[in-house]
């Protein structure tokens, strides 16, 4: 920015942050009077795991998003199944992707660095995620090495989700709290993209997948983990 | 049991009957009403629309007025609203000590109708007779500011011969507004014709309401669009008997 | 001139007509008002079965208003401290004390980078200061990629509602619009139709145009994160794809912490649009090497929100998160939908927002565009008490008016003062009641109906009857009944 600018810059700031400081002059720390505010809300689900993972269940289907269970030993034949029913060839991976889920008979494209076309051109995408949340379908990604970037669950119209139960949780305070530190990046998916903007006539599929298909894993055995 | 009757500056002038009603039926409840002569207004139509020193004033001479009521019962709820909600910020802004703790000594004897009936007297059959097909509108002030819940409609389930009938949209604001049913006269009567439409698809022969200002719009639109239905305060329901039936009303 | 409206709407306050003026135009349009009432009773519906379901909705709404009281209460603090976390995470932070100032950073950004054309997620503070107009002006295309914005871009409309902002156009109108704009002869009006040839049109811009412009649902101070709700996922390929990002954003969107979202994220969505949450929601911190744009701005924006902030009583105002449940509940709304607030922000937080950003020297007319029934602040998240700060404004307006000469003789003046003296004493009051019986004589039919009144009566008269005045006051009811016991 050139030197007038900056200078009329520090200026606008200076001058807004007078305005607010004398419209306000708190009368204690922001900290402080932070952690007194109400919080009177339900922070925690009632319902034990395998409700809830019904629930989640019933909610994506409300979403037309296609779900099915599977063991952890019968996820890579649950996932090639659900690769050879979309009759879709090409496949996007994230570079973090578990290798026994990019099933054979398909052409995996792994993404180390693809190119904006190499992904617009791939029929669908195959990610973990970090977290669902129950009672309003939600699937949140922190984009991590299995996750994907973001653009990796954008571009193409097919997106496939493998979720562990462990990683369900009922309500939303409830996945902040998993949250260790707050993440750099988020997105939280529930159902595919859709508009009421004609005559509230909901209509799915704008931008972003079409399609989406979700299987939880029943790995309730196994401990809860951030991780994926 | 006591009580003073602030009978506001509209239904003193356009509705007595709604006073005489209120009479009527306080006195045969055994409530020894009094009346106070130099009563006026409670501010409200100034306030609403801006003017307020001017209700400033009319707020100080109601609550000086009623210093010494053992209770007050007003039968109008946007009138008790602008007591309650109003009156506190008016004379944080333009009033005095004094004032500010003689107002909040008075406060909590201040009723509408309603309330008195229900929480101060503490009867729900007053003793009606009113065999007629009605509807009741709930007033905003009554919902949204008073909370009065299910009050009226406790007092309406006793009356005898009377068969309520359920609103559509009985929450959704008629569109009088005060001084909004002149300024946005044309909106006013579009919210208006949609209320109507709802009240009159009810089919009932009388529309009641705890608050005269609602009733006079709907009843103004009734009565021009000869829509075979008329109006009534819930009071007149309520002191109507069958030795003395409901006056005749418009 | 618009064939969905029927008039061009001015949502510009400082050129709008008065309220009951713009109103009664809309008024007219049946086919408009059929449109609103239609997408209003289907939010409403929506969101009043998913509020009932939310047991804990009224300790939420409480946590809400406090959450955002705070986070005004210190401001000062949580912008500061977004902007330092925001640029240590490689985002860049620009203030600007106006209108013209937010453009004009703006237009420096895209000129650094060159650009011709940009594409836009929806936002309001966005055409709170007019800008695509503005870089139009400079060459610069500002595309919009939400569908509603898309219609009323290529419909050349006005934007009537902040969350549905299309709501006013049924899908013939869209059609004849797409038709239209984008050259396609055969296409139908089915909504599925008409949202896939928005799809289509869209996708090589989000492929090929590397600049893009947001707004910013929340701040997030401590992490300086922004969080973007969306449910077409436009927003998702605006703010992945380019290179560079600019958001602009309101200086009150801001949220102290991450941890806070558990809050909002709940109540927005089923406000908005009646949902339990709405398809995409994206959340950043500065730039991520490998993901999104690497180049990225943030334009704090003030325009007006500081002095909305040293009034205790105003200061309310600000808390809002744009969902729009004040609109959709709005008695006075559903009758006229939203251009006739002669603003961006329509509805019960326009009727008190517009005016403020203006100083209270324009939209004057829009805090009266109420009858005061609370429906608003009964389904507001945060708990703004609308009807309060629409008072408050009134008094304000009426203190600015009756200095003014004219006011003298204006009928409403007139009638107020005059109406106070007549209240100041029992015996003038009483005294006017029985000149005004004797004076309405003169109106009153022989059916006991007064069907015409002049000057601000006639307002009444309009459409209603007035019942005459009945022959003797409540009062003199009262002291004859005594005089007889006695």
């Amino acid at each position: 920015m050139s030197a007038p600018a900056q200078s009329q810059q520090s200026t606008s700031r200076e001058r807004i942050l007078d305005r607010i400081r004398a419209a306000t002059q708190p009368s204690t720390a922001a900290a402080s009077s932070y952690a007194t505010l109400p919080r009177n809300y339900i922070h925690k689900g009632a319902l034990n795991a395998d409700a809830r993972v019904n629930l989640l269940i019933e909610r994506l289907r409300e979403y037309d998003a296609e779900v099915i269970e599977a063991t952890p030993e019968g996820l890579p034949a649950a996932i090639a199944a659900q690769l050879a029913a979309s009759g879709k060839r090409s496949f996007v991976a994230p570079a973090g992707l578990p290798a026994d889920w990019m099933a054979p008979g398909f052409d995996w494209k792994i993404d180390r660095g693809l190119t904006t076309a190499e992904i617009e051109q791939a029929d669908g995408v195959v990610t973990a995620a970090f977290c669902a949340v129950a009672d309003s379908g939600t699937i949140v990604l922190h984009h991590s090495l299995a996750e994907g970037r973001r653009v990796l669950t954008l571009l193409p119209d097919w997106h496939l989700c493998i979720l562990r139960a462990s990683q369900v949780v009922e309500r939303l305070p409830e996945y902040f709290d998993r949250c260790l530190q707050p993440p750099a990046l988020v997105t939280w998916v529930s159902g595919p993209s859709a508009t009421a903007d004609i005559e509230m006539t909901r209509i799915k599929g704008v931008h972003g997948p079409r399609f989406l298909h979700v299987i939880v894993v029943h790995d309730q055995d196994a401990p809860a983990t951030n991780s994926n | 049991m006591r009580a003073s009757l602030f009978i506001t500056c509209y239904n003193d002038t356009l509705y007595p009957e709604t006073g005489r009603a209120v009479v009527a039926l306080l006195e045969r409840l055994g409530v020894e009403l009094d009346f106070h002569p130099k009563q006026t207004c409670c501010g409200q139509m100034h306030a609403n629309t801006g003017f307020r020193g001017e209700a400033f004033s009319q707020a100080k001479r109601f609550v000086q007025l009623y210093q010494d009521a053992e209770n007050v019962v007003i039968p109008s709820s946007s009138c008790v609203a602008m007591i309650r909600d109003q009156y506190p910020g008016l004379f944080e802004q333009l009033g005095n000590e004094t004032l500010r703790r003689q107002f909040a000594t008075l406060v909590p004897r201040v009723f509408e109708l309603s309330e008195f009936l229900l929480d101060k007297i503490g009867v729900e059959d007053v003793g009606a007779y009113f065999p007629h097909r009605v509807v009741y509108h709930a007033s905003c002030h009554g919902v949204r500011a008073l909370h009065l819940g299910d009050r009226p409609y406790r007092l309406m389930a006793k009356v005898r011969g009377l068969d309520l009938a359920t609103l559509p949209n009985v929450e959704r604001c008629c569109g009088f507004g005060g001084t909004f049913s002149v300024k946005n006269a044309e909106v006013s009567s579009a919210m208006l014709a949609a209320k109507l439409q709802d009240v009159v698809s009810t089919g009932a022969e009388y529309c009641t309401a705890l608050d005269n200002s609602c009733l006079m719009h709907l009843g103004g639109a009734m009565h021009r669009q000869y829509a075979g239905m008329k109006t009534i305060h819930l009071a007149q329901i309520l002191a109507s008997t069958e030795g003395s039936p409901a006056e005749a009303v418009a | 001139m618009s064939q969905a409206a029927g008039h061009h709407a001015i949502l510009d306050p400082t050129l709008a007509p008065p309220f009951p003026q713009a109103a009664l135009n809309v008024l007219r349009n049946p086919q408009l008002r059929k449109n609103v009432t239609h997408a209003i009773d289907v939010i409403q519906g929506k969101r009043a079965r998913l509020v009932a379901e939310k047991t804990d909705w009224q300790e939420l709404r409480s946590t809400a208003s406090a959450i955002r009281t705070h986070a005004l209460e210190n401001l000062g603090f949580y912008l500061e401290q977004f902007e330092a976390r925001c640029t240590a995470a490689g985002g860049h932070v620009h203030w600007a004390a106006d209108a013209d100032e937010a453009r004009r950073i703006i237009l420096d950004l895209l000129r650094q980078e060159n650009a011709s054309e940009v594409i836009k997620i929806k936002t309001m503070t966005s055409a709170e200061i007019q800008l695509n107009t503005f870089l139009e002006a400079q060459g610069i295309s500002a595309f919009e990629t939400d569908l509603a914005e898309i219609i009323l871009q290529l419909g050349d409309e006005e934007p009537s509602h902040i969350v549905v902002p299309a709501l006013h156009i049924n899908r013939s109108q869209v059609r004849e619009i797409f038709a239209r704009r984008m050259g396609l002869k055969n296409l139908s009006d089915d909504p599925q139709a008409l949202t896939a040839a928005a799809r289509r049109y869209l996708r090589q811009k989000f492929l090929t145009i590397p600049t893009a412009i947001s707004g910013a649902n929340f701040l997030i101070a401590e992490t300086g994160s922004v969080a973007v709700v969306e449910s077409e996922g436009n927003g998702r390929m605006c703010l992945t794809l380019p290179r560079t990002m600019i958001t602009l954003a309101g200086i009150e969107k801001v949220l102290p912490r991450f941890e806070d979202l558990e809050v909002m994220l709940q109540m927005l969505a089923r406000s908005a649009t009646g949902e339990r949450m709405n398809p995409y929601t994206s959340l950043w911190t500065g730039v991520t090497p490998g993901d999104g744009p690497q180049n990225f701005h943030v334009v704090l924006l003030d325009n007006g929100r500081s002095s909305i902030l040293s009034s205790p009583k105003q200061r309310q105002t600000l808390k809002c998160i744009r969902c729009a449940a004040c609109m959709n509940a709005c008695p006075v709304y559903r009758q006229t939908g939203g251009h006739a607030y002669g603003s961006v922000y329509p509805g019960p937080i326009g009727a008190i927002l517009t005016p403020q950003l203006m100083h209270m020297q324009h939209a004057q007319s829009l805090p009266y565009a109420s009858s005061l029934c609370g429906a608003c602040y009964e389904v507001c998240p945060v708990k703004i008490n609308i009807p309060e700060v629409l008072l408050e404004l009134r008094a304000q307006v009426t203190d600015q008016e009756r200095k003014q000469a004219v006011r003298f003789f204006d009928p409403m003046y007139l009638g107020l003062r005059i109406a106070n003296l007549l209240f100041a004493r029992a015996w003038i009051f009483h005294a006017a009641q029985r000149l005004g019986r004797i004076g309405a004589r003169v109106v009153t039919r022989k059916d006991g109906w007064i069907h015409s009144l002049p000057s601000v009566g006639g307002k009444w008269t309009q459409t209603r009857d007035l019942r005459g005045l009945p022959s003797q006051t409540f009062h003199e009811w009262w002291a004859a009944r005594g005089k007889e016991a006695k």
